[in-house]
Formats: C-alpha cells, sequence, structure tokens
C-alpha cells in the first residue's frame, strides 16, 4: 500500500501541496483529479522522492522510499524521459542493464502491440509515440506500483485507444496504480478509486464502485458536485 | 558490471563525441604546429644567411637555435590545451544541467534508478576525471611522436633542447598537467578531483534552492578556498613536509564534506 500522509509542499510562498492524505492499494487503479495546478503531478513527484515534501510522511508498504523502492513502483512522467539521440532499443537495454526486474519478453510484447520500430529514435517519436514508450518503458519493469503523471494528455485518437487497452489488458492487473488526470472520460470505467484535489487538498476521496451502486452517480457526476459547487 | 559502472560507462558514452573532437582538434593543431613553426625557422635561417651572406655560426650567435620549449609555448600548442581545459570545465556544468534542461528531462530516469543517488555523483566526477586522464595521456603519447618530427625538420646543429621532458619541466603551468613526480601528480590531481567535487556540490546546492543555492554554492566554494589556504597563513611556522601533509588531511576532509553534502541533496532536497 502506498500511503501519503498530511503532505505539504511550498514553491516560495506558495503552497502547492496543503496537508494532503490518501491511500492507494495494490490490485487498485486510484485517480487523482483536478484541473492544472491542483497538485496532482507534484504529489507523484513526492512519492517517488523527485520533489522533497516540507511535512508529512509518505510510505511504501510501511517503508520510506530508498534505493529498493525504484524496484517496486515506477513513475511514468507525461514526457518522455530518455535521451533523444537513444533508439527504443537502446532505451530497452539501458532500462535491462539497471533494472533486475525488467521484463524484456514484456517489453517485446508492448513493442509489437504498439507497432513501433525499436530502431527509432527517441527524438523522431511524435508525441502519441513518445507516451508509448514511455508506457512500455514504466511497464516492463515487474514493480507492485505504477504511477502515471496524465498519460493521455495531448496525444491523438488512436494513441488514447491503444494506451486505454494497455489498461484493460493483465498488464495493470495486480498492480497498484496511482494516475493523475484532468481528462477523466477515458478511464471512468476503469478506477477503482476517486481523489478529488484543490489547491493541494483533498476535496473528495471515494470508492467509484461504491458511489456508483448506492448514489447512482458517474465520477463526472461528483466532480461537477465538488468542482462546481 | 555493477550500476556505478554501468553509470560511468554511459557518462563517457554521452561524452565520446566531445571527447573524440577534443583529441582530434589537439593533434591536428599541435602537429601543424611543429611542422610549421620548424619549416619557419629553417626557411628564415636559410634566407637570413643567404641574404646577409653570414655563416651558420654567427646566425645561431644572433637568432639562436629552436628547442621544443619554443614549439611548447606556442598557441599551436597551447591554444588546444586552453581550449580543451575551457570545454572540460563547461562540460563540468553540462554534465548536470543537460539532464534537466535537455530537450527530456533524463535526471528523472537517473534519480529514480534502483541504486544510490550519490553513484550518480560519483559516475559523472569519474567520467571528467577519465576524460582529463585520457587527453592527459594523448598528449603524452603525442610528443614523443612530436619531438621525432621537429628533429626531422630541423638540421642538429639548429636544434636547442628537443627533449620533450625538459621543455615540459621549464614550463610551471605544463608541470602542473603533467606533474614529473608522483607527489605532484597526488597534489595537482587531488585538488582537482577536489575542485570538480566542490563544483558538483555547488550545482547541486542550486538544484536544490535554485537562487539561494547560487549563493550557498558560491559560500560553501569559498570557505572551502579558505580552509585550504589556511596552513600558508602560517607557513613560517611550518616545516615543508607537515604543510604538505596539513594541506593532504584538508584536501581529503573537504572533499569528504562535499560528498556528505551532495548525498544529503541529492537524497533529501534536489528537485526535478
Amino acid at each position: 500500500m502506498i500511503e501519503v500522509k498530511n503532505i505539504s509542499k511550498k514553491f516560495g510562498r506558495k503552497k502547492v501541496l496543503d496537508g494532503l492524505s490518501f491511500q492507494a492499494n495494490k490490485g487498485e487503479i486510484t485517480c487523482l483529479i483536478g484541473i492544472n495546478g491542483s497538485g496532482k503531478t507534484t504529489t507523484l513527484k513526492a512519492i517517488m522522492a523527485l520533489t522533497p515534501i516540507s511535512e508529512g510522511q509518505i510510505l511504501i508498504d510501511e517503508s520510506p522510499i530508498s534505493k529498493s523502492s525504484y524496484e517496486k513502483v515506477t513513475f511514468i512522467p507525461d514526457t518522455i524521459t530518455m535521451l533523444p539521440n537513444m533508439t527504443i532499443k537502446e532505451s530497452m537495454m539501458f532500462m535491462r542493464d539497471f533494472y533486475t526486474n525488467w521484463n524484456a519478453d514484456r517489453a517485446s510484447q508492448l513493442l509489437s502491440f504498439f507497432k513501433l520500430d525499436e530502431n527509432t529514435r527517441i527524438s523522431e517519436l511524435s508525441k502519441g509515440n513518445a507516451a508509448k514508450i514511455n508506457l512500455l518503458l514504466g511497464l516492463s519493469i515487474d514493480v507492485d506500483y505504477v504511477l502515471m503523471d496524465e498519460p493521455f494528455s495531448g496525444i491523438d485518437m488512436f494513441s488514447r485507444e491503444q494506451i486505454a487497452d494497455v489498461f484493460n489488458s493483465h498488464l495493470i492487473e495486480d498492480r497498484g496504480v496511482i494516475i493523475t488526470t484532468h481528462e477523466i472520460g477515458d478511464i471512468e470505467h476503469l478506477i477503482d478509486k476517486a481523489v478529488l484535489l484543490e489547491n493541494g487538498k483533498v476535496l473528495k476521496e471515494f470508492n467509484t464502485e461504491e458511489i456508483r451502486m448506492q448514489e447512482g452517480k458517474s465520477v463526472v457526476d461528483v466532480m461537477r458536485e465538488v468542482f462546481l459547487r | 558490471m555493477n550500476r556505478f559502472l554501468k553509470l560511468v560507462n554511459f557518462e563517457i558514452n554521452r561524452a565520446s563525441k566531445l571527447f573524440a573532437s577534443l583529441l582530434a582538434i589537439v593533434a591536428v593543431s599541435q602537429f601543424a604546429g611543429v611542422v610549421v613553426r620548424s619549416k619557419s625557422y629553417v626557411s628564415e635561417a636559410s634566407r637570413v644567411m643567404r641574404e646577409q651572406s653570414i655563416t651558420q655560426a654567427e646566425f645561431l650567435s644572433s637568432h639562436g637555435t629552436i628547442s621544443f620549449s619554443q614549439i611548447i609555448t606556442s598557441l599551436w600548442f597551447l591554444g588546444p590545451i586552453a581550449l580543451s581545459a575551457a570545454l572540460l570545465i563547461l562540460y563540468i556544468f553540462l554534465i548536470w544541467y543537460r539532464d534537466w534542461f535537455g530537450k527530456n528531462t533524463f535526471i528523472y530516469r537517473l534519480l529514480m534508478l534502483p541504486t544510490e543517488r550519490i553513484n550518480i555523483f560519483f559516475a559523472k566526477a569519474t567520467a571528467i576525471v577519465l576524460l582529463v586522464l585520457g587527453l592527459i595521456a594523448f598528449q603524452l603519447f603525442l610528443l614523443p611522436m612530436q619531438q621525432t618530427i621537429l628533429e626531422s625538420l630541423v638540421p642538429a646543429e639548429f636544434l636547442g633542447y628537443s627533449d620533450y621532458h625538459h621543455a615540459l619541466n621549464s614550463f610551471w603551468f605544463l608541470s602542473l598537467i603533467i606533474p614529473h613526480s608522483f607527489d605532484q601528480f597526488l597534489l595537482s590531481y587531488g585538488v582537482g578531483i577536489m575542485a570538480v567535487f566542490l563544483l558538483f556540490t555547488a550545482i547541486l546546492f542550486e538544484r536544490s534552492f535554485r537562487w539561494k543555492g547560487i549563493v550557498i554554492g558560491i559560500l560553501f566554494i569559498i570557505f572551502a578556498g579558505l580552509l585550504l589556504m589556511a596552513p600558508f597563513f602560517a607557513e613560517d611556522m611550518l616545516y615543508p613536509t607537515e604543510l604538505l601533509l596539513l594541506e593532504g588531511v584538508l584536501l581529503i576532509l573537504i572533499t569528504a564534506l562535499s560528498i556528505v553534502i551532495s548525498r544529503f541533496l541529492l537524497n533529501k532536497k534536489v528537485t526535478v
């Protein structure tokens, strides 16, 4: 379980995270939803210790993040993080060299699924294909948790469909996923838990299935209630 | 191969084009310098002896011989060394900042590797040191060849000291780069490595605290510099061996401090 406990973060005088708390369980997809600037990306970066927090605590399976955590949790940012002059193949070799739990078979499967040529340079990839490679590199590590930052942002319809297919596949099963988005449409039916954020605070946290069954509301309905109140 | 060595290998590969370019510039410019300077000296000698109808001995007494030192101090020779030094100093900054500000933010990938983050610091520092040592080794490889070319182009009677060892020892800055004793090698390269570590720490201060970090980084470098110079203020009270020992201890302490601070910054403060 990933536990985010009362974390705060300031950039200068601006408080971007303000006592934020939530939990993400293994085997569930937790979606952080909020408009731009609500603290979604900062939260994911804080979990990966890419941004230091001013207060609070983050635990991954009851331990603070350490070097071994990076073989347990993977972060897929919204931009590709491999060097532009590397080919897809070199990027995969880089991952294989550094991660003992790199799954080469899965990487090949995903490469075929996305219909990409491994000799293509990273700099030559379109935004949609770069997002697919980001996903490939992140999901080909055998980790327990996957953090994804805006995986559908700014990419074409067909790429979105392919990425959404990955969410439906066995690649996500049994893993704990935290995904951020401000476009809920593509994945609304997939998410288990929604955490609505505004100004670095949790406005509402709910189980999507429960709210559907008990109140007959969709995630978008709840978002309207909370954000347009 | 452990992850640190993989990182070093990766950093060296990233610098390989720059390194190859520098080697090419050094070789082309210095060989050209040896040929141009030698030939112009020989043709000048012929012209002067012919036009002024003077003997070889008279020419030598008025114009002197040509030595390898004259070649070494020419722009042909020192220019590419200065260029290499300047680019390597620039590369100390580039090696970090390109990972943040390059086209793709590679620092994400580096900081999320399942290894101690300080290994990134050590790998980058090792890459810089290996590049410097590589250039020095290449220079040492070129020197005997340049000496041979000089000796083949200039008649023996016009040659002064053609031995490159003598030329290197004649200039303090060259003997710093290419030390002639192991003690001096340790001191020169110890100070060099410490300087790289200090600059890396200053960069990490900046990457952690932005503008405030620049100030902290500069203050840290000034503090380290003053600490290193402190024994020289008491030079009269210390024997040279004591001074050397004290400097060695301070060098190790400052480098260790730099590593401890950098480790803390990389683990707790650095922001992507």
